[in-house]
C-alpha cells in the first residue's frame, strides 16, 4: 500500500519527477559511456590486430608497430633466423615511411592531384593490412591505394603516380614513377592518412633503406603457444622486439590510460551525482512526510516496511532515470564516436566506444544501487527519530 | 468487574529539551478495563497526549510500568510494540493523518497489510468497516475529495481495521466544527456499545460529557 502511495506520489509531482530522472538519465549515460570508453578502445585495437591473422609481431627494440620511422636493418638474416625457429609458419614484412603522391595520369580535377601519405612496402601477394576492392594486388612498378586516397587524388586503376620521399636525408628528393593496379580498403587506414602499398623491395630502392623492414608480422603454426613461439624468437633474435598480440594491447593500454583514468574519474562523478541527486530527492520527500510516517509507525507499521517503500520510490526514480540514461548513453556515444573518429594517429576502424551490454548493465545497475543507498539513508534516519515527539511537533 | 484493558502504574514520563527536563507524567496511575469510554481532559501541554502515548505502548515511561493485556510493556522491543499496536490498538490523530495519495479503502487497508491479511479479506474488511462508520458510498475518495468530518471518519475506521481491543483517539474533534464533533461523538458511544474500548484526549467538554468516564489531568498529575 505505502509503494502505491509512493507511486502515486512521483505521478502527483511530476515536475520533480522529471527533473529527477533525467538528472538520474544524464548521469547513468554518462557513467555508461566512461565505461565502454574505459576498455573500449583497447578492445578494438585487440579485435582489430587480430583480425590481420598473425600472432606475433617484431619492430625495433622499444618501439611499437607504426610507433616510429626506426627500422630494423639486415632484415633477411634476421628472417633467416626466425623462419628456423620451430612454431613460424610465416613472415609478413613491411616497411612504412612517408611519400609524397602526385598524379601523372588519372583525373587531377577530380581530386587534389597530391599528397602526402603512408606508404607501405610488402611483399608481392602478401594483403594482410589491406582488403582488396578494385584492380589487382601490385606487383613491380605498381601501386596499390587506399580507396579513400585515390579518391582523394584523382586516381583510379591504370593511372600513373609518382611517388617521392618525403623525409630522410639519405633519401631526399628521390623519386619514383609506378602504376596503379587497384585500391584497397587499409585496416590502420587513419581519417588522416590514407595508406598506399608498393612492393616492399621498390619502397627500400626509393627510401635507400635496402634490407630494412620497419617492423613484421608473424604467424605461428596451429596449436602452437604464441607464448611459447615469442620466447623462442627472442632467444635467437636480440636486435628486435618480439610482441605478442596480448603484449601489444598491454603496451596499449598503458599508453591509453590516461583515457581509463579520465572514465574512471567522469565515471564515479556521475555516480556520485546520481546518489547525490536521490538522496536529495528521497530527503524533502521525506521530510515533506515526517507526519505520515510518524502516524504510520504509531499504529504499527514496521520500521522496515516503510523504509523498504520510501526506498523504492528511489528505486522507481533511479530505474525509469536508468532506463533512460541507457538509451541516452547509445546516443551520446555515437555522437562523440563521431567527433573521435578523426583523433590523429589512431586507425579509423578502431572504436573509442566499444558497445558491450555488460558495460550498459553494470552502469544500470550501479546507478540502482548507489541510488537505492543514497535513498536508504534519509528512509531510515526518519524512521529512526521518536515518534512521540514527531507526533507532538506535527499535532498542535 | 471487566478485566483491565491497560494498566498504568505510578508512570513518570521526562523529555529532554536542549538543557531543560521536561516532566510531562509524574507518577500517573490507571486502568483501562473493557469496554471503557474514557475521556482524559486537561489544559495544552498537561499531559494528555503522553498518557496516551503511554498507554498504547508508543512510548515507553521514565519510570513505573504500564501492563497491555497483562503483559509489561517494556519487556517488548520497538518492533514487537509496534506490531502489537498494529493489531491491539487504533490510534486516531487530531491532523487524521490519512496518506493523501491513497483512497479512502486504500488507506483503511493499510494497517491489515500491515497485518499480512490477504488482500481480498482486507478489501472485503476495509469496505465493512468504513460503511460501519458511515462512508460506504466514499471507497474510492481521496482525502483530498473529503470533508473534515469524512477524513476523521475514515481514520478512526482505519483504527479499527484490525478490530482492536483499544481505540486511543487524541483530539479528534479539535480541528472539527461543533455539528461534525457531535456526529463523531455518536460515532465514538455507537462503537462503545458495540464493545469497543476506547480512551479520548480532548478539550472538548461537551465531548468530554459523552463519555462514561473521565479524568483531568493537569501538569502531569491526574486531577480528579
Amino acid at each position: 500500500m505505502l509503494a502505491l502511495n509512493s507511486i502515486r506520489e512521483l505521478r502527483h509531482r511530476p515536475l520533480r519527477t522529471l527533473l529527477t530522472m533525467a538528472g538520474v538519465a544524464v548521469s547513468t549515460a554518462m557513467l555508461a559511456d566512461m565505461l565502454m570508453l574505459g576498455g573500449g578502445i583497447q578492445e578494438s585495437f585487440g579485435d582489430l590486430l587480430e583480425s590481420r591473422g598473425h600472432e606475433l609481431r617484431l619492430s625495433p627494440k622499444g618501439t611499437l608497430p607504426f610507433d616510429t620511422e626506426a627500422t630494423i636493418p639486415g632484415f633477411e638474416s634476421l628472417r633467416d633466423s626466425i623462419d628456423r625457429v620451430p612454431g613460424v609458419a610465416r613472415i609478413a614484412p613491411v616497411l612504412a615511411m612517408s611519400v609524397t603522391a602526385e598524379v601523372l595520369d588519372g583525373d587531377p580535377e577530380g581530386g587534389s592531384g597530391e599528397a602526402q601519405t603512408l606508404a607501405l612496402g610488402m611483399e608481392p601477394g602478401d594483403a594482410s593490412l589491406y582488403r582488396l576492392v578494385d584492380g589487382d594486388l601490385p606487383g613491380p612498378g605498381e601501386v596499390l591505394t587506399d580507396a579513400g586516397l585515390g579518391e582523394r587524388l584523382g586516381v583510379g586503376p591504370g593511372g600513373r603516380l609518382r611517388l617521392s620521399t618525403a623525409s630522410g636525408l639519405r633519401a631526399w628528393g628521390r623519386s619514383v614513377t609506378v602504376r596503379v593496379s587497384g585500391t584497397g580498403d587499409f585496416v590502420f587506414a587513419t581519417a588522416r592518412d590514407r595508406p598506399l602499398t608498393v612492393p616492399l623491395s621498390d619502397l627500400q630502392a626509393l627510401s635507400a633503406l635496402e634490407d630494412q623492414v620497419s617492423f613484421a608480422m608473424i604467424r605461428i603454426l596451429e596449436g602452437e603457444d604464441p607464448d611459447s613461439v615469442r620466447d623462442r624468437i627472442a632467444a635467437t633474435v636480440q636486435r628486435a622486439e618480439v610482441v605478442t598480440l596480448a603484449g601489444v594491447t598491454e603496451k596499449l593500454d598503458e599508453r591509453l590510460s590516461y583515457f581509463t583514468q579520465l572514465a574512471v574519474i567522469l565515471g564515479s562523478v556521475s555516480l556520485f551525482v546520481a546518489a547525490l541527486l536521490i538522496g536529495t530527492i528521497t530527503a524533502v520527500s521525506v521530510s515533506e512526510r515526517l507526519g505520515i510516517i510518524a502516524a504510520l509507525r504509531a499504529i504499527g507499521v514496521s520500521r522496515r516496511r516503510i523504509v523498504g517503500d520510501l526506498t523504492a520510490e528511489s528505486a522507481i526514480l533511479c530505474a525509469v532515470g536508468g532506463g533512460i540514461g541507457v538509451a541516452l548513453s547509445l546516443v551520446v556515444a555515437r555522437y562523440l564516436e563521431s567527433i573521435l573518429a578523426t583523433f590523429p594517429g589512431l586507425p579509423a576502424a578502431v572504436r573509442f566506444f566499444v558497445l558491450r551490454p555488460e558495460s550498459l548493465a553494470t552502469a544500470f545497475a550501479l546507478v540502482v544501487a548507489s541510488g537505492a543507498v543514497a535513498g536508504l539513508v534519509p528512509a531510515l534516519n526518519a524512521t529512526r527519530l521518536e515518534v512521540t515527539a514527531l507526533l507532538h511537533r506535527e499535532e498542535p | 468487574m471487566n478485566p483491565d484493558v491497560v494498566r498504568a502504574r505510578r508512570v513518570t514520563r521526562d523529555y529532554r529539551q536542549g538543557r531543560t527536563l521536561i516532566r510531562a507524567l509524574r507518577g500517573v496511575s490507571l486502568a483501562v478495563r473493557k469496554g471503557d469510554f474514557l475521556a482524559v481532559t486537561g489544559p495544552s501541554g498537561s499531559g494528555k497526549s503522553t498518557l496516551l502515548h503511554l498507554l498504547g505502548g508508543v512510548d515507553v515511561p521514565t519510570a513505573g510500568e504500564v501492563h497491555f493485556l497483562g503483559r509489561s510493556l517494556a519487556s517488548l522491543s520497538v518492533e514487537e510494540r509496534a506490531a502489537l499496536r498494529l493489531r491491539e490498538v487504533g490510534l486516531v490523530f487530531q491532523r487524521f493523518h490519512l496518506l493523501p495519495m491513497l483512497s479512502a479503502i486504500e488507506n483503511v487497508e493499510l494497517p491489515l497489510a500491515g497485518a499480512r491479511v490477504p488482500r481480498r479479506e482486507r478489501r472485503e474488511r476495509a469496505a465493512a468497516v468504513l460503511e460501519r462508520v458511515g462512508l460506504a458510498d466514499r471507497l474510492r475518495h481521496r482525502p483530498s475529495e473529503l470533508s473534515g468530518g469524512q477524513l476523521q471518519r475514515v481514520a478512526i475506521a482505519r483504527a479499527l481495521a484490525n478490530d482492536p481491543v483499544l481505540v486511543l483517539a487524541d483530539e479528534p474533534t479539535g480541528e472539527l466544527d461543533r455539528a461534525t464533533s457531535r456526529q463523531i461523538l455518536a460515532l465514538f458511544r455507537e462503537l462503545n456499545a458495540a464493545g469497543t474500548t476506547l480512551v479520548v484526549a480532548t478539550h472538548d467538554l461537551e465531548f468530554a460529557a459523552g463519555a462514561h468516564r473521565r479524568i483531568e489531568v493537569v501538569d502531569g498529575r491526574i486531577g480528579s
